[in-house]
């Protein structure tokens, strides 16, 4: 009987884990991680702060006694020190030295260090750990102003569930609109704007300089535009792939820190896997390594690792990247590239952008859509698109990333067929709008 | 060779981005103003952001893509069937 040794309880971890126990249910899968618990979804925390989901409880995907039944063995705080790749070992604290047949790295990431003074104070929040998320939540109940240090994708979940709380809520950015690094501004807009009627104070262009304390405790966020006030910040900088392990052993990462991995997800060790934050896959459109994806592409990668450590085959496949959120009182996402990063990259493109809106006109909850498509100068095919609207993104962007990857043109989209229904869709399809606008701009 | 693609791939990413920013923040009437702070802020958006652009798109794709990483390992694109519908 073989050993499959997992180091991570996240997604990726534990759908590595089931993947490998479905393949081979005879053989042996340990889970190792440093964590009180395994397998709950970390996203629905900023949820859970703002009120709109009750407790905790209800994140945790599955019991502990739920994987001993399905034969998985995970040991909790549990902490892998070392990895052999030519023994084929690794060294566990508190158990030892253990061998493995086969071993899948699904360690994560780690939030990027902000880099100044005064981290060590008590206060500074790094959104993760679902049993300091509930220490953290009771810490909320007192807290009068908290700063939310970086607009990232979770810094606009933070900053809207703090703000929903009732916290006067600060964001600090060096960068000039939120989500910058993602969005366009005329996307995040919206989003601004409800923010502002919530009472967010928004701080763009500013540095962080300092976190300042008193009594070991931050009282304050020193920025470049002066000092903050603060009970509380939230730290919500860039995810860095927790590689620091895999390469001690010797694996090799690419330019993002991430594992480079095959479309097996086999890293540059024999027998060694790697699935989630800590690897980089390439983006589909551009080719370029991407890495700090969802928790549904860790758990994806997570399925192919452990399908293939059990002997099974299972390839992964490049990533477009749809993505959505919630933030303030819109939605926004979009797949691959916006306007912003095409211009960073120097990616020649073409825009189509309209103004449409999600039922029909009269209907009651009708809200408005905002498309943006960028396509391919030449072939017009697609190579990415934003959106921000009232409802109905997440379904939008699952769907262009579909049509990224097939090679849909601006030309097909602009004719294509849709639903109308008064209460879930228009005479008109927003995308639709979309391409028709990039079309007409070709011909002025 | 990883410690200086890492280092490259992160400043680059970062000043392309802020040039970016900047650029696009005009475009849609923002004000922003990217900072060049230092030796490598100068060195990055006074030269390398400048270099970058002027390049030829087939040119820029080359370096990228040399750069070591999992987009030059083995993908299988998925073969499609057929461009037409199934029946």
């Amino acid at each position: 009987m073989s050993r499959t040794v997992v180091v991570g309880g996240g997604a990726a971890g534990i759908g590595a884990a089931g993947a490998f126990k479905g393949t081979k249910p005879s053989d042996e899968v340990v889970v190792y991680t440093e964590f009180e618990d395994a397998a709950y979804s970390p996203c629905g925390i900023p949820y859970v702060h703002g009120k709109e989901i009750p407790n905790f409880e209800s994140l945790f995907l599955a019991s502990k006694e739920a994987y001993v039944e399905q034969g998985i063995d995970i040991h909790y705080e549990t902490k892998v020190t070392s990895i052999d790749t030519a023994t084929r070992k690794v060294v566990v604290e508190g158990h030892g030295v253990v061998g493995y047949d086969k071993l899948i790295l699904a360690t994560g990431f780690n939030y990027a260090d902000p880099g100044v003074p005064g981290t060590d104070l008590e206060g500074l929040y790094y959104v993760k750990n679902i049993r300091r998320a509930m220490e953290w939540d009771k810490v909320l109940d007192d807290v009068k102003v908290a700063v939310v240090v970086e607009a990232t994708p979770l810094g606009l979940e933070m900053v809207t569930a703090l703000a929903h709380r009732g916290i006067e809520t600060h964001v600090i950015d060096h960068r000039p609109w939120a989500l910058s690094d993602l969005a366009d501004p005329d996307i995040v807009k919206p989003v601004e704007d409800s923010w502002a009627e919530l009472g967010v104070k928004m701080h763009y262009g500013v540095t962080l300089e300092e976190f300042v304390g008193g009594n070991g405790t931050i009282t304050g966020v020193r920025t470049s535009a002066g000092l903050m006030p603060a009970d509380l910040a939230v730290v919500c900088t860039k995810k860095v792939p927790n590689n620091a392990l895999g390469v001690a052993a010797g694996l090799k990462i690419g330019a993002t820190g991430g594992f480079i991995v095959d479309n097996r997800m086999r890293t540059s060790a024999d027998g060694v896997y790697a699935c989630g934050d800590c690897v980089e896959v390439p983006l589909g459109v551009g080719n370029l390594p991407v890495q700090g994806l969802s928790g549904s592409h860790a758990y994806a990668q997570g399925k192919v690792a452990g399908t293939n450590a059990g002997g099974g085959s299972r390839e992964y496949q490049p990533v477009y990247v749809p993505w959505g959120m919630v933030a303030g009182a819109w939605m926004i996402g979009g797949v691959a590239y916006g306007e912003t990063v095409a211009k960073a990259l120097g990616i020649p493109h073409v825009m189509g952008v309209a103004q449409g809106i999600s039922r029909a006109r009269y209907f009651p909850g009708m809200r408005p859509i905002k498309v943006k498509l960028l396509a391919e100068p030449k072939t017009l095919r697609l190579i990415g698109a934003q959106m921000v609207g009232g409802e109905g993104i997440k379904e939008r962007a699952d769907f262009l990333a579909m049509a990224v990857k097939t090679g849909i043109t601006l030309e097909d989209l602009a004719c294509m067929e849709n639903v109308y229904s008064p209460p879930i869709g228009a005479l008109n399809e927003p995308i639709a709008l979309a391409a028709q606008s990039g079309l007409a701009s070709l011909k002025n | 060779m990883p410690k200086f693609s890492s280092w490259l791939r992160k400043n680059a990413e970062s000043y392309l981005l802020l040039a970016a920013q900047r650029d696009v923040a005009r475009n849609h009437d923002r004000q922003f103003l990217a900072s060049a702070k230092g030796f490598k802020g100068m060195f990055f958006m006074k030269l390398f952001v400048p270099i970058y652009r002027v390049l030829p798109w087939k040119v820029r794709a080359f370096v990228l893509h040399a750069m070591p990483g999992s987009h030059r390992q083995t993908w299988t694109a998925r073969e499609r069937v057929s461009k037409g519908p199934a029946i």
